[in-house]
């Protein structure tokens, strides 16, 4: 049947709209390749197996096929529409849930709710026809519209993805389609066709962005008796497959653009050049031509016009410069894809040397709706100069991968964190790259810029295809400049000197990097180069090739710099720069899996001594460490990282019980005679001092309170770090030989002028033990307590009456701790208030989820207002009820006051837990000189020298409150500082000569999943009346098996 | 990853030998199948891959003789566009994808755990010809990364510890 007159499109559309809205149930399949490759193929399978099943009951359901809704962190996505109602998605689908699904949802007519994602209720698209709506929804399911990833969409390219089938030329039309072309081809003429696009500001989508109606009409004023419109399918820039999705799931809007554009232009060919790796596009495309053929849309006298117009299909071979549209031209013409000087512009001169016209797959997708809604409507959403949606591929490290199709001007930190989800495992984000090779990468910084063209290149960046792809904390920002190079060196054509060479050269220097043998003056070179580069290359692969490098060099310099003068890749990346990424990502550098090993041989004891090389405290640490080397443990990528922190507290706990086996000496160096004073006997002083009596030099420790300590024993709770073993830990590092003045406060009990004069050097650990005020009026009235001096209080055991109810404001370790000290020392009722949410708050995981088990309270989004006195004592707290606003470009949502809400708690008594600072009374009059503008100890970050030549300075003082094995890391290197000054070299490496730990080098053979060992706690119940340690130990067994988890990432070829 | 070389150089033959009747009589078929084939090269040279799994220097030389061109133009060709192999494959083909989305995922972690179970390395067949691979960029299913493809089916979300029992079934 020929198409000829609206009403015969009226007639395919309703038979497309019946299938569409079909009386028989269907079970929808989304099989785009993205949908295949996650496993749909197998649950279609699965699906016709089960039929002879349904043959009992009667039912016959249709199974359909239909594209990608660009949702593929829920692949495989598989759709159950009963007639009348609307279709119910259901997620990341295997065949065990689909057996269910059908069976309850199908056959049952219930929907499986905790497996459903959405329901879609309300249309999703910017379609005018055939819109899939319904007043009647299932309860419970969300609205698919309301999802975070499709909320704010706008789908004008993608309005028929993964809605309709895409072998289905009917639906097609029921949803619009074709009217454009019908309507353009009755109504309009060529030049007011092109007039149309012009004010409509569509722009090419395939990168170049140039206005796609000022192209059409050069091509229509050229002279030629053959002119040629194509479709550049080539979609070559990874990390970009919408032009893809858009071929597989509605191949018919890239048709119907292209006989738009043939019409407008006076083109009778049109070729679509689609690449040879997307042989499913091929297939759908080929089916839809066939389609419009057989319907007169295409062929001769198109839709009853004197318009005659066909498609032909052109496989590509694999060379990404093909996608630049000269290069694409020659390839069609069949020669090697070698791009041309323009001009002559391919509207002038183009295929076979005719007027031709080249627009991406996306750009012609978008002209039927432009026709269709109107250029008014089209160029009123965007910004000023980019108009409509862009398809944007945000892929990556991010928490929901997929297509996005949205307005020009969303801000990018909306992108990131409302619709793609955040970071996946919460890690943070570091950069997100744009445009493929040729763009750039943009740091958090700017994540409040507006998408659109001009902005990014402002940041030197592009839009380009649209692929953006989302990069965490454990990304190498120099090896991704790396890797975008090699993929510029294999894909160069090689005419251009500059290009071929200047790219290859520049690849060697980034690799030399790398590896660990980069220079300060390679970042010249590779400026130099780029510039070089981007001058001299005829076409738009040179020039944009450099785009990488220079924008991770502007963002980013502080890594090269790392990578070239201290050969470190803080990202554990490239691993010829670190032995493994445990390792590398510990502060202290300690020695993961040589440890691990000896623990699976059960030499507890040299397990112990060797963490002791690099870290003073594995007792503690074992403890209370945040254990970065954890979240980078390689076997996260099988299973579960290795529980390295408990094995550190079994090894100690063995030693300390006095079952450890064998401790071999850690040895000291010859004295050196020179005398060196650590102010504050905390993490990092204890740590100087034990690492410089060692090698050889005079130590004594200034320490204030009577015990020493710091943080861990007047912070932390015997609950989470018993006494003796804290005791027994810091013993080990005075029976070296250290001396200890208690109870002397530098600063007051000590002029720091006089310690600064007696000993050689002097290292500040003073820690950042005040705490922050509210700034509320009535702060200091009695009955509020401030975090801190209330911890060491507890911990010193003096008395302190919290009465029955106690109220603790902020949301730190600080908090938490005195919450659960107060509950143990009597308080009935322990109520935490916090400013934001949950999931922000700093204290660890682990301690919210025990003072949960324990019976605390949390109240969250309260921010305190004003405190209630009563007969001149704090009795209350006004707090202003917050709610989470906008995302930041942190990651993190913005709370705001909620106006007119307030929320009152009353209590015996309040603690405030919301920061700590650095007391300065130690220097006295010469504090100014050593504190920077955050009032934290200035220091050169390599030297942790201060501004006096003989004062160094490392831990909380310098960090503000930060972890106890970042202090120990400060502790270590300050000793090796200190002594390098003092001996004239550096000697810290000895200390690891002196003594020798053997352990099997063996590959271990232990690569099948094997689950972590489970972290036992005492019941809640047991342990709120009392100090007794939370957390269990590993038994022998469990140890020895977690340890023998350890994958040796140490061990390599040729090291 | 390969070093700065990016293609292995196809080892010149001294001779080329002759070509038999049946070889003679499918290139010729070929290339009466294709409209325009002086235009059409690399779709003649796809449609020959096609066939021979790879492509012979001699049915290079056949082809380029039978619609008017030089070998070195269809040499040319050939080592311009990435999907022509000018080495026997193996009975099945691995691409690992190495495009951006898979590379942040650790498309290089597959890469290297397929070369010390097979043995190869990328560009590189199995001495037993069963597996040949190559890296590709992109599959275009980065939302599904790391992804690596054998012969027509797609793997996502690949570990390095599946690899083994995804090979396993391709004999």
């Amino acid at each position: 049947m020929a198409v000829k007159t609206k009403l015969d499109l009226n007639e395919m559309a309703r038979i497309g709209m019946n299938s569409l809205e079909s009386s028989k149930p269907q079970i929808i399949f989304g099989l785009g390749t993205c949908g295949v490759a996650a496993g749909g193929n197998k649950l279609v399978d699965f699906t016709r197996e089960y039929t002879g099943y349904w043959q009992e009951t009667g039912i016959q359901p249709q199974i359909v096929t239909v594209g990608c809704i660009g949702m593929c962190h829920a692949e495989p996505l598989v759709d159950i529409k009963l007639p009348g109602k609307p279709r119910v998605s259901y997620h990341n689908v295997t065949t065990a849930k689909m057996k269910r699904i059908i069976e309850e949802h199908l056959i049952e007519g219930r929907p499986v709710k905790e497996f459903a994602m959405g329901q879609l209720s309300d249309e999703l698209s910017e379609c005018e026809h055939g819109k899939l709506s319904y007043s009647w929804h299932y309860e419970d399911i969300p609205n698919l519209k309301e999802l975070p990833f499709l909320a704010r969409q706008v789908r004008i390219v993608l309005r028929n993805c993964g809605v309709i089938n895409p072998e289905s030329i009917e639906q097609y039309i029921a949803r619009g389609g074709y009217r454009s072309a019908h309507k353009t081809l009755m109504d309009l003429k060529p030049q007011g066709v092109i007039d149309e696009v012009i004010k409509s500001g569509l722009r090419g989508r395939g990168g170049a962005g140039f206005s796609t109606g000022k192209k059409w009409q050069f091509a229509k004023d050229a002279p030629g008796d053959q002119k040629y419109v194509i479709c550049n399918a080539d979609e070559g820039d990874p990390g970009a497959y919408m032009d893809r999705a858009v071929l597989e799931s509605d191949p018919h809007s890239v048709i119907e653009g292209m006989i738009i554009g043939g019409y407008a232009i006076g083109a009778s060919i049109g070729i679509l050049y689609v690449r040879a790796e997307y042989p499913l596009a091929i297939k759908r495309l080929e089916k839809a031509i066939l389609q419009a053929r057989e319907f007169n849309i295409l062929g001769d006298n198109i839709l009853d016009s004197d318009f005659s117009f066909d498609l032909r299909i052109m496989e590509g071979a694999g060379a990404f410069v093909c996608g630049e549209e000269t290069a694409l031209i020659a390839s069609i013409e069949g020669k090697r894809g070698e791009p041309k000087p323009r001009p002559p512009f391919p509207a002038n001169s183009g295929l076979f040397g005719k007027p031709t016209n080249v627009n991406n797959v996306e750009t012609w997708a978008n002209i039927p709706m432009v026709f269709e809604k109107g250029a008014r409507w089209f160029n009123s959403m965007g910004t000023e100069r980019s108009k409509a949606t862009k398809v944007f591929s945000l892929v990556g490290k991010i928490e929901r991968a997929g297509l996005v199709e949205i307005p020009m001007g969303t801000k990018m930190k909306d992108i990131i964190y409302e619709i793609g989800g955040g970071m996946q495992h919460g890690r943070a984000f570091k950069a997100v790259q744009t445009g493929g090779p040729s763009g750039g990468c943009i740091p958090a910084e700017y994540l409040d810029v507006a998408v659109d063209y001009e902005n990014l290149q402002e940041l030197g960046s592009i839009v380009g295809s649209g692929g953006m792809v989302a990069m965490d904390e454990d990304t190498c920002m120099v090896d991704i400049a790396r890797y975008f190079l090699e993929f510029c060196v294999e894909e160069s054509c090689g005419q251009c000197t500059p290009c071929r060479m200047g790219t290859r050269r520049m690849l060697e220097v980034l690799e030399r990097i790398c590896q660990g043998g980069g220079k300060m003056s390679d970042i010249e070179l590779l400026e130099r180069l780029s510039v070089q580069i981007r001058d001299g290359s005829l076409c738009a692969l040179g020039g944009t090739a450099p785009n990488p490098v220079l924008t991770t060099l502007k963002y980013f310099r502080h890594e090269y710099e790392q990578h070239i003068l201290n050969k470190k890749c803080p990202s554990s990346t490239c691993a010829s720069l670190f032995l493994t990424p445990c390792q590398d990502t510990c502060p202290a550098g300690t020695d993961v899996p040589g440890q691990m090993q000896l623990v699976a041989e059960g030499r507890y004891g040299e397990a112990y001594e060797l963490q002791r090389q690099d870290n003073p405290f594995p007792a503690i640490c074992g403890r209370v460490c945040d254990h970065p080397c954890e979240s980078r443990c390689q076997r996260n990528l099988m299973d579960q990282p290795l529980s390295v922190m408990m094995i550190h507290r079994f090894c100690s706990d063995k030693v300390l019980e006095g079952k450890g086996g064998y401790r071999p000496e850690l040895g000291q160096l010859d004295a050196t005679g020179k005398k060196i004073a650590i102010v504050g006997g905390g993490v990092a002083g204890l740590t100087a001092a034990f690492f410089l009596k060692r090698l050889g030099h005079d130590v004594t420790i200034f320490e204030a309170q009577t015990e020493l300590g710091g943080m861990l024993m007047w912070g932390i709770p015997p609950y989470r770090l018993p006494r003796d073993i804290l005791r027994w830990e810091i013993q080990q590092i005075i029976d070296l030989g250290v001396h200890v003045r208690l109870n002397t406060a530098v600063g007051k009990d000590v002029p720091f002028e006089e310690v600064l004069q007696k000993f050689d050097s002097v290292f500040l650990g003073v820690g950042a033990q005040n705490d922050l005020p509210m700034n509320l009026p009535n702060e200091d009235k009695p009955g509020i307590l401030n975090g801190m001096k209330l911890l060491r209080q507890m911990n010193l055991g003096e008395k302190v009456d919290l009465g029955k109810r106690l109220l603790v404001i902020g949301g730190g370790n600080v908090s938490v701790d005195v919450a659960r000290t107060a509950h143990r020392l009597g308080c009935e009722k322990v109520i935490i208030a916090y400013r934001r949410e949950e999931i922000d708050m700093p204290a660890y995981p682990e301690e919210i989820g025990e003072a949960k088990k324990e019976g605390i309270e949390f109240y969250f989004l309260l921010a305190p207002e004003k405190i209630l006195v009563e007969k001149g004592r704090a009795t209350g707290v006004v707090f202003r009820k917050m709610k989470m606003d906008e995302f930041t470009k942190w990651g993190r949502r913005k709370p705001v006051p909620v106006e007119y809400e307030t929320v009152t708690i009353m209590a015996d008594q309040i603690v405030t837990a919301i920061g700590q600072q650095i007391d300065t009374d130690f220097a006295g009059d010469m504090a100014d000189q050593f504190m920077d503008h955050r009032q934290r100890i200035a220091v050169d970050p390599y030297s942790m020298q201060t501004s006096h030549p003989r004062v160094f300075a490392g831990g909380d003082a310098v960090l503000g409150p930060a972890t106890v094995i970042e202090a120990v890391a400060h502790g270590k290197n300050a000793a090796r500082q200190i002594d390098h000054k003092l001996m004239g070299e550096d000697r810290l490496y000895r200390l690891q000569g002196l003594t020798q730990f053997e352990y099997s080098m063996n590959p271990p053979n232990n690569e099948e999943p094997l689950p972590r060992a489970d972290i036992l706690t005492i019941p809640a119940r047991e342990r709120v009346c009392n100090f007794r340690e939370v957390v269990m130990c590993l038994d022998d067994q469990g140890a020895v098996m977690e340890a023998k988890r350890c994958l040796r990432c140490d061990i390599r070829e040729g090291v | 990853m390969p070093d700065t070389a990016t293609r292995p150089t196809a080892p010149r033959p001294a001779a080329t030998r002759p070509l038999v009747w049946e070889e003679k009589w499918t290139l010729d078929k070929i290339v009466a199948s294709v409209e325009d084939p002086q235009h059409q090269k690399i779709r003649l040279l796809q449609l020959a891959q096609n066939e021979y799994g790879f492509l012979r220097d001699e049915h290079m030389r056949y082809l380029a003789d039978s619609i008017g061109t030089s070998y070195t133009d269809l040499y040319g060709i050939a080592t311009f566009y990435a999907q022509f192999n000018l080495h026997p494959p193996g009975r099945h083909h691995i691409s690992v994808c190495v495009g951006t989305g898979c590379h942040v995922k650790g498309a290089k972690g597959l890469m290297q755990k397929l070369t010390d179970i097979l043995g190869i390395k990328e560009d590189e067949t199995t001495k037993d010809h069963r597996f040949s691979m190559k890296s590709v960029r992109c599959l275009g299913c980065c939302g599904l990364a790391p992804l690596i493809n054998i012969d027509e089916e797609t793997f996502g979300r690949v570990k390095p510890t599946h690899l083994e029992g995804i090979i396993e079934k391709f004999d």
